[in-house]
């Protein structure tokens, strides 16, 4: 195995007396896209300011390309940022806002003009150069402040947020571009977004971080298939999947889960006769609970229905739980009416009384 | 209905406007008589057109009083006070807008406090003060300089020398000056400092390429209200200085028009004309960055 491009071992970061980051070990691979997801004050800025020099490093090892730099200062570290706000200088033309970190080196004025040139094509704000950040639209800023990043040459790009500050169909937009760029650079990028989505479709690696805490670290596939636990579990996957709390019951052919609800569905092809009578959570995603006349599993009745002409969400009350399904297709079904739902057994999920994903 | 209430809002305009029209006179009004008084051949103390154009009145200002000395003394100690209060309120604002220690509200509203409390009351213990730096300073540089004792006092002394109008001019616009420049660097995000961090600038030059355009709009309206209320200050100069040679402005018409024997208008009213100049120059100035957009890199 090659020497991961960042290595962080046991890092801890506390503010006063509360501590924010509680020991991360992770490795981000060179020319890996790595996204940071997790909710909101969870740690994921904190984390990623750590990388960059720009927050100290409390406990453990932050290594880079082979080399602890703990204590190397920010702008020798061969990383680049994009911030949330992008913090463009507002004094200054585009051209020059690019072109800042080289006129901070002294790099003579014609090289400076070809590598913000080269950029900027890039980039496509070549016809932008001479304008103020204030004359730009949002998504304008955006890539000048990808711009900033790239002119260095970067081996390591952060980004916080970078989309936030977009509405839905620039993000999207600019969710293709990053994902071009790196294609075509390269680079090691580490992202950090509370959207799960946006770490869905970029992540080549997602860390998923709760309370300072990794709570998984795989490939977005990997994390959808096999969440570890139930804050994974919920989440990954848009819409959430649904979780079920009830126990495994036990039978001459075999062993069932049992909601509290009161419905029941067998548990194939696993081998839990050891867990039976345990108190567990049973998680389904919606594609994987569908409207059905045989093999049916529960019913339920339906609370709000989301016609989405491919698709139909549909919103089902069962008992104290609210089950999301959704459905292929456009399903004409009345709000208040019952529906029969079969449950895709090879796909279940099942979660022990902590939360953590039960393999047996 | 609509139209009584239409009829109604027309009326109130009317009213708004005849108001704002009486007030608006009512403030221009001394401006003009002054400006006409200053070029009238013959002034009178009611508001009249010139009966003939005359310099006159200027070229004695400049001619027969003192009126060049006094403008440059103004100009000088004004602006030397204004250009310490931007640096050190451009410094210090950043510092407490930054800082997180437990002293900095209690900082801030201490030195608001000085801002309310009259000046004139302050003055009895601030002239002692300064009275006892004076003769310190003097003791130290009596024996340096010989000769040129009276003059180098003239340019260091505390009282009765610029040195000391400086200091206690830009003390006096410091708290306010601070204040403004605290809650404008609030208003710059850190991200613009920790990005320059990261494209490899040094604290100097953080300072130098990005604070301080960044902090332009800011450090104008501190400079402008720092020069305007030192400019108009009458009562430091008047008890700190006392050499002819020193006065400032304000004391210069305030001297011409205390004379018993005759008051002259003509000439009062040109002193106070240039009096005026500075600070509508000082303004139009700084009104381009007052209203500099700031929209920045941080909208989005
Ligand atoms: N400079 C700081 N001082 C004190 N607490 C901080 C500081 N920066 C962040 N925190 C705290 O650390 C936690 C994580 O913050 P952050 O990393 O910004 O979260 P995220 O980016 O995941 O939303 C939050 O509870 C926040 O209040
Ligand atoms: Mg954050």
């Amino acid at each position: 195995m090659t020497t991961p491009m960042i290595q962080l071992s046991g890092v801890r970061k506390s503010f006063g007396s509360a501590e924010i980051i509680k020991g991360v070990d992770i490795a981000v691979e060179d020319g890996e896209f790595t996204v940071f997801v997790g909710p909101s004050g969870c740690g994921k800025s904190t984390l990623l300011r750590m990388i960059a020099g720009l927050e100290s490093i409390d406990g453990g090892d932050l290594v880079l390309n082979g080399k602890r730099i703990n204590d190397v200062p920010p702008d020798q570290r061969g990383i680049a940022m994009v911030f949330q706000s992008y913090a463009l200088y507002p004094h200054m033309t585009v051209a020059q806002n690019i072109g800042f970190s080289l006129d901070l080196k002294k790099v003579p004025k014609a090289e400076i003009a070809r590598e913000v040139g080269r950029v900027s094509e890039l980039l496509q704000l070549s016809e932008l150069l001479d304008r103020r950040p204030a004359e730009l639209s949002g998504g304008q800023r955006q890539r000048v402040a990808i711009g900033r990043a790239i002119i260095k040459q970067p081996r390591v790009i952060l980004f916080d947020e970078p989309l936030s500050n977009l509405d839905a169909a620039l993000r999207v937009q600019m969710r293709a571009e990053l994902q071009k760029l790196h294609q075509e650079l390269k680079p090691t990028i580490v992202y950090v977004t509370h959207d799960q989505v946006e770490a869905m479709t970029m992540a080549t690696r997602i860390v998923v971080l709760n309370k300072g805490k990794v709570e998984q670290w795989d490939t977005p596939i990997e994390l959808y298939n096999n969440p570890v636990n139930t804050f994974v579990a919920g989440f990954i996957g848009s819409p959430r999947m649904n979780l079920v709390p009830g126990t495994i019951i036990g039978d001459a052919t075999g062993q069932s889960f049992k909601a509290n609800a009161g419905w029941t569905t067998r548990l194939d092809n696993r081998s839990l006769a050891g867990a039976i009578g345990q108190s567990v959570t049973l998680g389904m995603r919606p594609e994987h609970i569908q409207p059905a006349i045989d093999n049916v599993d529960l019913e339920a009745t339906i609370a709000i229905v989301e016609r989405l002409g491919a698709e139909t969400y549909l919103n089902l009350r069962n008992g104290d739980d609210t089950l999301l399904v959704r459905a292929q297709g456009d399903l004409a079904l009345a709000p208040g009416s019952t529906v029969k739902l079969a449950l895709n057994h090879g796909a279940f999920h099942l979660f022990d009384q902590s939360g953590r994903a039960i393999t047996g | 209905m609509a139209g009584i209430s239409e009829k109604r809002s027309g009326a109130y305009t009317l009213l708004a406007y005849v108001t704002l029209i009486v007030i608006s006179i009512f403030c221009v009004l001394p401006f003009v008589w002054m400006a006409l008084a200053s070029i009238d051949s013959n002034v009178q103390l009611f508001l009249k057109w010139p009966d003939s154009v005359t310099f006159d009145h200027y070229t004695k200002v400049f001619a027969e009083e003192n009126g060049v000395r006094w403008f440059a003394n103004s100009l000088f100690t004004v602006l030397s006070a204004t250009f310490i209060v931007m640096v050190v309120a451009g410094l210090g604002g950043y510092a407490l807008s930054r800082s997180k220690a437990w002293w900095k509200q209690p900082f801030l509203y201490a030195i608001l406090l000085i801002r309310v409390l009259p000046s004139t009351a302050l003055l009895v213990p601030l002239y002692k003060i300064l009275l006892t730096a004076n003769n310190g300073i003097g003791t130290v540089l009596r024996p340096l300089v010989g000769e040129h004792y009276r003059f180098v006092m003239q340019l260091f002394g505390f009282i009765d020398g610029y040195l000391g109008l400086i200091i206690v001019l830009a003390t006096g616009q410091l708290p306010l000056a601070l204040w403004i420049m605290k809650v404008f660097f609030d208003g710059v995000p850190k991200d613009y400092e920790e990005a320059a961090i990261l494209d490899g600038a040094t604290l100097v030059q953080r300072i130098r390429r990005v604070l301080i355009p960044l902090a332009l709009p800011g450090l104008a309206a501190a400079g402008l209200f720092a020069f305007m209320s030192a400019w108009g200050d009458f009562l430091l100069p008047l008890i700190l200085l006392s050499s002819p040679e020193l006065q400032t402005l304000p004391i210069g018409l305030f001297r011409a028009f205390l004379r018993v024997n005759e008051i002259d208008y003509g000439l009062l009213a040109a002193l106070a004309t240039i009096y005026l100049i500075p600070a509508v120059i000082a303004f139009s100035f700084a009104r381009r960055f007052l209203v500099q957009t700031f929209s920045g890199g941080v909208k989005g």
